[in-house]
């Protein structure tokens, strides 16, 4: 079970914006391949739904490998989109995480993105693989969790 | 796989809806999203094709903010029930916390139920996910057609690990709110072991 502590949040999200600030993306996203953000830089001047983006880009991502290995090729490593304005930059990080960015085409451009997430790139493995040892050294976190009264009901109109 | 912040108290918890085509899977989380509230749900994603079949998949964000302490946020999916869609249906269940499975009960379609069913134990035991860990509802939907099998039958040959089941008729919203609930209860009990 993945899960993040205050601190470790914190690396992340200083990590991610600064990354976003030097590389002129809209933001910067960290997702896990089932779909799940699992982080984002600062971004206040983005206005999408960031959950259902997460959802989509993972739907994307885990497309577009299955088309890489149905053509016999080894796995997916990194993948850009492209709208009108915006490009949508994802590469994939030890397999199960995704980092996106989204630029606006007048700001910044793919190269540029690439160069900032190569400089930060080593950065955000370390830190994710030190977030995974802490998991694993762990032996439960969930008894820090009450979800004893949870009332579906209150959802509903 | 949940996903627990603990700096912005949210657990994140993925639910897939499973069955063969047209048994009702998008029918069921269209119907919570239609009558949720607007501040506990995010955007409805449809990746469908022009009939309005599903093509990839449908995703609803849930919100429950009133659990001490924490949020929790269900993202439920649907999977593409048509049998060329194998492969897109596979992708779906990464890392999945919990499945209902919406069979149709009309009598010509159990063949279809059984083969899904076979599907999902297949795509489950290429991640590695022992089904007998993974929390689990049935829905035997459709239930207001005249060529439906008896419930028992339906019990019998797919619930087989003896999980909850419902009734339903999606359309109307009957069983979906129970069976929604049922799901959402076992993967956060699963969350606390």
């Amino acid at each position: 079970m993945l899960s993040l502590r205050p601190e470790e949040d914190e690396k992340l999200r200083e990590l991610l914006t600064e990354l976003n600030r030097e590389s002129k993306s809209k933001i910067v996203l960290l997702i896990d391949k089932a779909g799940q953000l699992i982080s984002r830089s600062e971004s206040p001047a983005f206005s999408s739904d960031d959950i259902t983006f997460a959802s989509l880009t993972a739907g994307n991502v885990a497309a577009s490998e299955a088309l890489s290995k149905l053509l016999g090729d080894k796995n997916l490593n990194h993948m850009f989109t492209e709208t009108e304005d915006e490009g949508i930059y994802m590469i994939l990080i030890d397999d199960k995480y995704i980092l996106v960015s989204i630029f606006d085409k007048n700001a910044s451009n793919l190269g540029i993105v690439r160069v900032k997430i190569k400089k930060y790139y080593g950065k955000l493995v370390e830190l994710l693989r030190q977030i995974e040892e802490r998991i694993e050294s762990e032996s439960s976190v969930t008894e820090q969790i009450d979800v004893e009264d949870i009332d579906l009901d209150t959802l509903f109109e | 796989m949940p996903f627990i912040n603990f700096a912005t108290k949210e657990i994140n918890c993925k639910i897939v809806y499973y069955g063969p085509g047209l048994s009702g899977k998008t029918t069921n989380i269209k119907w919570i999203y239609d009558h949720i509230k607007p501040e506990n749900k995010g955007e409805m994603i449809t990746l469908a094709t022009e009939t309005e079949r599903t093509l990839f998949f449908d995703f609803v964000p849930i919100e429950v903010s009133n659990v001490k302490g924490f949020k929790v946020r269900f993202h439920l999916y649907t999977t593409p029930g048509q049998i060329i869609y194998q492969a897109s249906r596979k992708l779906i269940l990464k890392g999945v916390d919990g499945v209902v499975f919406v069979a149709d009960s009309q009598e010509e379609r159990h063949d279809a139920n059984l083969d899904t069913l076979d599907d999902m134990l297949e795509n489950l035991k290429e991640y590695d996910i022992d089904i007998e860990d993974l929390p689990l509802v049935f829905q035997y939907n459709k239930r207001d057609l005249p060529n439906v099998l008896p419930v028992e039958v339906l019990r019998r040959d797919l619930n087989r690990w003896n999980r909850p089941d419902f009734e339903a008729v999606a359309t109307k919203g009957i069983g979906v709110l129970e069976t929604f609930k049922e799901i959402s209860r076992q993967v956060l009990q699963k969350l606390k072991k």
